[in-house]
């Protein structure tokens, strides 16, 4: 992938000042959303990091107007906000949820389910940082196998493998549905721009950076972001209707360790005895991109 | 689907003058409510099915698709996702309505919260029923259970009183901002036809003006946060606010019972004494449709008196102390209960007390119909029998 340097923000859309830990993902990532979705946008929230970031009354970071709303209710609270919006003649008002993994993944995984399925006209943009981070780091069904959090500490790491949003996701038939990645900001920006230009409920997942959550160090978010492409932990594509497409393929693939070993929750990974843990983690990672890369075949083929 | 709710009597047609600009229908408890909703305006219907309010919802789907009604419907995922839309659609400044019953209304318990300290103007009707074990008759514990979460509540005796109260609830809601239940008796009204005189749309676009966004809706060109984390002085100060207008609704709804009397000729109050006086020595307190039949009963007791309870929360303290008022000191009171919350006393009952505290009146308790059980004449004869002999403080009345 060719490095591009027009990323700058051309069109600000957020307050200078915000909440979020050093090395977040939530601030880079709202910053350029926010940029390209514009002013005319209503933003619902459900509980998380975010909830906090964008700023605790009477605080804004973003400038458009911002809806907090209950942890299982931000899909059905944006239905009945574009349902308002729709009855006043603002069809063209984007409604967006900015979501963490706990509520997609867990508590709001019904209300997601039940939005998508009625094609509801709102994009949903699930920030996943892999754990409950905003309550202190507590164990979600995003949660990736092996890693430490407070509910699943030292060797009780967790061992049953995460939820495949993506494949939820896409048994719904959405218009749009992609990964992103905070260290691939031309691809995530063509991914916000795509979902802007479509209509139909909309699913960007992005992987979220934590430090505090991943124990890495703040400044080494991005590497390790790109890192997870690059080993293929976080694989990058689109889901249009529910055809795959792989949008970035790594040229050679490093091991998972590589990405791995950078993350204070993974430590104990790296100990002699739980060599087959790593393999284990290798195996899944390289079946989910045999995988992708065969629903992507199978597009072809039905296309 | 086959509409046979709305047939016209037209055996009653010479009855027609009664009330000008009104046409009588014999409809059920469920389909006033639809009605009323249609009445009304509303813009948005965020539904979940559930017995018995299912026609409810079947009816308003009927009419927005059939374009009797200019709403947007939608079918939502549970009862916690419908309030959860109705939430956002208030808070874009829409007319909103849903409906629910028992389980549904406990699952939305958390959302009713958070569309009362949003302070969002709404009205939804609610088909009382129990929790599990699985019943669905008519029981009251689901709506009262939801006594402290903020919301305004109304119960209705009959299917007229439910279209009426529903069309006034919209305006006490919109001039408070504050969300309104109108709840009915599962079957004994949901599910049983009665006369029922509709208003002309016009008549109520008199009396309820247009829905507009207001200041505090969601507008992008004057964009807002709502509902972000909220320090403690910020907090206490936005319940000030709330206890500050919720105070105001016992007075409020008196006052927009009377505009409505004016211009629809149907009488309403927070409560309705019936035969209260000097002469009265027991008088029985009922909410809903146990209040017709204790109606009958007391006819031929010239010294029993009924105090029918109709806006229950706020509950109406002075109201019901203005109404007892005239009452010698030695009366009994006795709240007639379809509900049990758990506690030694029912809901009536907890809320007289502490609308009595300073006055003289002994008051005994009688359980009567929790889950649905019927409450004929007999049992309300047999109340009356109890509390004129050898009351116990609370009373299971017909426990086989």
């Amino acid at each position: 992938m060719k490095p591009a340097n027009d990323f700058l923000i051309r069109d600000e859309q957020v307050f200078s000042g915000a909440l979020s830990c050093r090395g977040c993902g939530w601030s880079l990532l709202v910053r350029h959303l926010a940029s390209l979705l514009g002013p005319d946008t209503v933003y619902v929230l459900p509980a998380s990091c975010f909830s906090i970031i964008s700023g605790p009354y009477p605080l804004a970071e973003l400038k458009a107007n911002v809806v907090h709303t209950l942890f299982a209710a931000a899909p059905a609270t944006a239905t009945g906000i574009r349902a308002a919006l729709d009855r006043q003649g603002k069809t063209k008002t984007n409604v967006v949820v900015l979501a963490g993994d706990g509520g997609t993944f867990d508590i709001g995984l019904q209300a997601l389910s039940g939005a998508a399925a009625r094609s509801e006209n709102i994009i949903y943009i699930v920030n996943n940082n892999g754990a409950y981070m905003n309550t202190g780091i507590q164990t979600s069904t995003a949660t990736p196998y092996g890693a430490v959090t407070t509910t699943n500490p030292g060797e009780g790491y967790k061992k049953s493998w995460p939820k495949d949003l993506m494949g939820i996701i896409a048994a719904h038939n959405l218009p749009y549905a992609a990964t992103c990645s905070l260290a691939f900001m031309e691809d995530f920006r063509e991914k916000v721009t795509r979902t802007k230009n479509t209509e139909g409920f909309r699913l960007l997942m992005i992987d979220g950076p934590c430090p505090p959550g991943h124990k890495t160090e703040p400044g080494d978010s991005i590497h390790i972001a790109r890192l997870a492409v690059e080993t293929r932990l976080f694989p990058l594509f689109e889901i249009v209707r529910q055809h795959y497409k792989l949008t970035y393929k790594p040229e050679s693939f490093l091991p998972v360790e590589e990405c791995l070993k950078y993350q204070g929750r993974f430590r104990h990974l790296f100990r002699e005895e739980n060599k087959a843990m790593l393999e284990d983690i290798q195996e899944h990672t390289d079946n989910t991109w045999n995988r992708l890369l065969a629903l992507e075949k199978l597009a072809n083929v039905i296309a | 689907m086959k509409t046979e709710i709305l047939e016209k009597n037209t055996g009653l047609n010479k009855q027609a003058s009664r009330y000008p600009r009104h046409r009588q229908l014999i409809m059920k408890g469920n389909y006033a409510a639809a009605e009323a909703a249609k009445l009304c305006r509303v813009g948005f219907v965020p539904a979940y099915p559930i017995t018995p309010q299912t026609t409810i919802v079947e009816r308003l789907s009927e009419m927005v698709s059939s374009g009797e009604m200019d709403a947007k419907y939608t079918n939502m995922d549970s009862e916690h996702s419908a309030f959860a839309a109705a939430l956002g659609a208030a808070l874009g400044g829409e007319r909103v309505f849903t409906a629910t019953a028992g389980q549904g209304l406990f699952y939305a318990h958390e959302v009713l919260h958070a569309i009362a300290h949003f302070r969002l103007p709404m009205v939804i009707a609610n088909v009382g029923r129990p929790s599990i074990p699985w019943n669905i008759w008519s029981d009251q514990s689901d709506s009262l259970a939801q006594r402290d979460t903020g919301w305004v509540q109304f119960y209705g005796e009959s299917s007229q009183e439910v279209l009426d109260t529903m069309i006034q609830s919209y305006l006490l809601a919109e001039q408070l901002n504050l969300p309104v239940m109108v709840v009915l008796d599962a079957f004994y009204q949901s599910h049983t036809s009665e006369n029922v005189w509709v208003p002309d749309i016009d008549l109520v676009d008199e009396f309820l003006p247009a829905k507009v966004p207001g200041p505090m809706s969601i507008d992008i060109d004057n964009p807002k946060a709502f509902g972000g984390l909220m320090p403690p002085e910020h907090y206490n100060k936005l319940n000030y606010t709330y206890w500050r207008d919720a105070i105001q609704v016992e007075e409020k709804a008196e006052q927009i019972a009377r505009d409505f009397a004016t211009l629809f000729g149907r009488e309403y109050h927070n409560v309705e004494a019936i035969n209260i006086g000097p002469q009265t020595k027991l008088v029985l307190i009922t909410v809903s449709s146990i209040t017709s039949t204790a109606r009958g009963v007391i006819k031929k007791y010239p010294d029993i008196g009924l105090l029918k309870i109709r806006l229950f929360k706020p509950f109406p303290k002075a109201s019901v102390q203005e109404a007892l008022s005239v009452l010698p000191k030695d009366a009994i009171l006795a709240p007639v209960e379809r509900n049990y919350m758990g506690d030694r006393e029912g809901a009536i009952f907890q809320e007289m007390q502490r609308a009595l505290y300073g006055m003289p009146f002994k008051m005994y308790d009688f359980y009567a119909g929790a889950g649905g059980k019927d409450v004929p004449p007999v049992t309300i004869e047999k109340i009356i029998h109890l509390a004129r002999t050898n009351p116990k403080e609370v009373n299971w009345v017909d426990i086989s």
